[in-house]
Parts: structure tokens; C-alpha cells; sequence
């Protein structure tokens, strides 16, 4: 499965649905969480039934919710792209972080850990080998469907915290990170959730002491922990190589 | 139930292709044997397994897996199945260890696939019987294309399984393997109940117990040599 792909493109449906909210005059919140969890809903069946690569439907829906997003910032009341509003939507807020919305995201960390508790094994199998998985009687479709329902609502509450452009890296560096330095996919999950934490930590504490918007410095600190893991995992390998024998290389 | 599969007229083709990758195929493998399918590169062999267990659905024919109809029940039926797929191989950063990759074998089988003390004791057996127990905790991707086949064939046997299908199981493995698997591992497994079906594009290779030998070309079958009647078709 190419979850990041998918990520990615409900990412961006988030944020048509935000930018559509912009034209209406409502909480960006209803719009993009409906555009990104139709998304998730209908990315699958959308493949299924084609008969297409999930990263081919998903890249197509990427480029008109990015064309939507345009269209709809440009059809919102006032100057384009110059409101305060247009601003939180495309590079998020700091405003946006109230105990509610912290209640919110750690309901939503509890619900997301129980399922990957429960549906551990089967999930694994999924991401091993969708096709054996199949064989073997697990619901392949169900349970994709589950997970990307799942990423499109963690990305709608991400959205107001780093904007529509960032959250995809906020999603996917850390996780990118964390390949650097862990093999198995439980310490890969632990660590990308640590890093993702100190991104956020870090970029929330510059975002208040320059008055920088707080998605892009979030991005920027989890960008940097993904040079040092990549350059401490190089720097490891070159020592384990170099730790063998000339002759046993 | 005297047969494992039962296969009339089916003819099954992938998306988008006119023509079928199997065509008229009517064949019975009885319960508790081995039958082998050759035949060359392109000749249906893969597609037969994956119409067995409803992956491809065909579009003519009626098929029965050990008493159920496919596509309609193989839901239920591949729980009862493994399958040894021909394309195994893992890059090395596959972030799976050997003994999880075998555990999600049982997963499949289980409630909300979560695994007990005694599923761990399985898969320790399974790879123990396969003489990899020592590569438990090892990453699969960073093993060889004959361990990591032997780690698959763990997975399918962990499973216990009425009907073991395996695509091209020797192609990665050396000469003894072959040997032990087809002469120690394969008859215990068809004697404690299991039917086996085997693909394979190596004529030259027959394992020693064999009830049915199924010749495939271009989608049909072409040949079929009962061993016990020692007729053939």
C-alpha cells in the first residue's frame, strides 16, 4: 500500500474542503474533514473499480483538489490569499491550539493505538503482503479502508495546526525519520511518533518566540531531525562496514 | 467430500485481457494428495491457484473448494488454504522479523488476528521444523532467497492447512531442502489430512509421493497422469 501517497492526497482534499469553507463562511474544520473523509471513502472503491494502482487514483485526486483549492481561494470574498483566514488555512496557526482541540487529538491518538492494538496482526499482514494477505481470508479492502478513513480524519485535525501545505511533511517526515534509524515496524511507529512530537514541541516554541507561521516552523524541525537520523544512520552503517574484515566484505 | 477442488468448464481472464488466462479447465484432485501442475512459462499454471482460492473470479464454470462454492464462500474457505506464493522476495528494509512474518500466517485465523502464547509456540515450531529457528529475530529482507522462501513455507504450514497450494516451491532452495520437503515433509503433511497442489515449470522434478501429475499449455489442460491408475489422459 502507498499510504504516504494516499496521506498526501487527503492532505489536499483537506484542504479544498477548508479552502471551499472560505466561500461559505464556516468553520474550515466541516468542509475539510468532509472533503478528506469522502476522500478516504471513496479513494478505494474509486481504484477498485477502475481497476488502477491506489498511488495512480490518488496522484489524479491529488491534482483536482489542488486545481479546487485554487478555484476556491480565488472565489473567496475579500482580496485572495491576503485574509488572516486564507493565511491559518494554507499555513496553519498557532490560535488553533485550545485544551478542546488537545482533548480532540489525544481522543483521537487513543482511538487510532486501540485499533492498531487489536487489528495488529491482520494489519501487519496487510502491509507485508496485501495479495497473501487476501489468500489467506483477511478483508484486505476493509481494512484499508479503515486506515486511510483513519489518516483523513488525523489529517483534518492536524490541518489546523500546520496548514494544508505542511501537514503532508508533518505526516510524512517523521515517518521518514524514523526508517532511518528503527527496523521493525512497531519501533518504527514508537519512534516517528516521538519525532513527530519534538517537531511539533519545537516548532510551536520558535512559531511564539519569532511570530513564525507555526506549520512551516514545525516542518523545519522535523526536517532537521531527519538530516541528523539520516546522517547518524549513515555514519553507523559506514562503522559496522568498516568493522569487517577487507577480505570478509 | 471425496475431492479437495472441483473445476468444471471454468475459464477465468485477468482485467482488460480478451483472452482467457485459463480456458475450459475441468479437473478433480481428490482429498489427501499431492497433485502437480506443470507445463511452460505462461501456461496458466499461477492463474489455476488464484481461481482455486476465488482471487480471480472466473467467468465461465463452477468451481468447488473443499465442498464450498468459489467465488461465492471463499471468504470462509481460504481460512482453511495457505498459499505459498512464486514472488516472495523482501528488499531489506522490510520492517518484518522472521517469526512476525510466520505469526501472520495464524493472524488471518484469529479473532481480531491477535495471537496467543500457544500461536507463538506454533510458529517456533514451524520454523524449527523447517531448520530456520535460529533466524527468528533476524529482518526477512536481509535473508537469502532460500531462507526467506523456507520462512513463506513456514507461514503457509503454520496455518495447519486442509488444502496447501504452493507456487514454485523449490525455486530458491538448495538440493537438500528440496530433498527434505519432498520426501520427509510434504507426505507427513498429506498424511495428517492436508492436499497439496504444487506448481511447477520443472518437468525434470517429481517428488516421490505423487498422485496426480496436470500438464498445463496456453490456459488448457493438456495431460493428466493419475499415479496410483498410472493412466493417463
Amino acid at each position: 500500500m502507498k499510504l504516504s501517497t494516499i496521506a498526501f492526497t487527503m492532505a489536499h482534499a483537506a484542504l479544498a474542503g477548508s479552502a471551499m469553507s472560505l466561500i461559505f463562511e464556516i468553520d474550515p474544520i466541516l468542509l475539510g474533514g468532509l472533503f478528506a473523509i469522502l476522500t478516504a471513502f471513496i479513494m478505494g472503491p474509486f481504484s477498485d473499480y477502475l481497476r488502477i494502482p491506489l498511488d495512480s487514483a490518488s496522484m489524479t485526486l491529488f491534482s483536482i483538489y489542488n486545481a479546487l483549492t485554487f478555484i476556491f481561494l480565488m472565489m473567496a470574498p475579500g482580496p485572495t490569499l491576503a485574509s488572516e483566514k486564507v493565511g491559518q488555512i494554507l499555513w496553519g496557526s498557532v490560535l488553533a491550539i485550545t485544551p478542546t482541540y488537545l482533548l480532540i487529538l489525544f481522543t483521537l491518538t487513543s482511538i487510532y493505538v486501540s485499533i492498531l492494538y487489536v487489528f495488529w496482526g491482520r494489519i501487519c499482514s496487510i502491509l507485508f503482503d496485501p495479495k497473501l494477505a487476501e489468500a489467506e481470508g483477511v478483508n484486505v479492502k476493509r481494512y484499508t479502508y479503515l486506515l486511510t478513513a483513519l489518516a483523513g480524519i488525523v489529517i483534518v485535525f492536524t490541518l489546523r495546526i500546520t496548514g494544508g501545505f505542511l501537514v503532508f511533511s508533518l505526516l510524512f517526515i517523521p515517518s521518514a525519520s524514523s526508517l532511518q534509524i528503527s527496523e521493525s515496524l512497531k519501533k518504527q511507529i514508537l519512534t516517528s511518533s516521538i519525532i513527530g512530537a519534538m517537531a511539533s514541541i519545537f516548532g510551536v516554541s520558535l512559531s511564539f518566540s519569532f511570530n513564525l507561521p507555526v506549520g512551516s516552523c514545525i516542518v523545519i524541525g522535523a526536517a532537521a531531525i531527519f538530516l541528523a537520523a539520516a546522517l547518524l544512520s549513515a555514519l553507523f552503517r559506514r562503522r559496522i562496514v568498516e568493522a569487517i574484515p577487507l577480505e570478509q566484505r | 467430500m471425496s475431492y479437495a477442488v472441483e473445476m468444471r468448464e471454468v475459464s477465468a481472464y485477468y482485467f482488460g485481457e480478451k483472452k482467457p488466462a485459463i480456458i475450459d479447465v475441468t479437473l478433480t484432485i481428490p482429498i489427501n494428495s499431492l497433485t502437480l501442475i506443470v507445463g511452460p512459462n505462461g501456461a496458466g499454471k499461477t492463474t489455476l491457484l488464484e481461481t482455486i482460492l476465488g482471487l480471480l473470479e472466473p467467468r465461465r464454470g463452477n468451481i468447488r473448494v473443499l465442498g464450498h462454492d468459489i467465488p461465492r464462500e471463499a471468504a470462509k474457505i481460504r481460512k482453511l488454504c495457505s498459499y505459498l506464493p512464486q514472488d516472495f522476495m523482501k528488499p531489506p528494509g522490510e520492517p518484518f522479523s522472521v517469526k512476525d512474518v510466520v505469526a501472520m500466517g495464524i493472524a488471518s485465523n484469529r479473532e481480531f488476528g491477535k495471537l496467543g502464547n500457544e500461536d507463538w509456540k506454533l510458529v517456533e515450531e514451524a520454523l524449527t521444523m523447517l531448520g530456520i529457528a535460529e533466524l527468528a529475530d533476524r529482518p526477512i529482507g536481509r535473508l537469502s532467497g532460500g531462507q526467506q522462501q523456507k520462512v513463506m513455507l513456514a507461514r503457509a504450514l503454520v496455518r495447519k492447512p486442509k488444502l496447501l497450494l504452493l507456487d514454485e516451491p523449490f525455486s530458491a532452495l538448495d538440493e537438500d531442502s528440496r530433498r527434505f520437503i519432498s520426501t520427509s515433509l510434504l507426505p507427513k503433511l498429506i498424511d495428517s489430512g492436508c492436499t497439496v497442489i504444487m506448481v511447477s515449470h520443472d518437468a525434470s522434478f517429481t517428488p516421490p509421493r505423487c498422485d496426480l501429475t496436470i500438464r498445463m499449455e496456453e490456459g488448457r489442460i493438456v495431460g493428466v497422469v493419475s499415479h496410483d491408475l498410472r493412466s493417463s489422459t
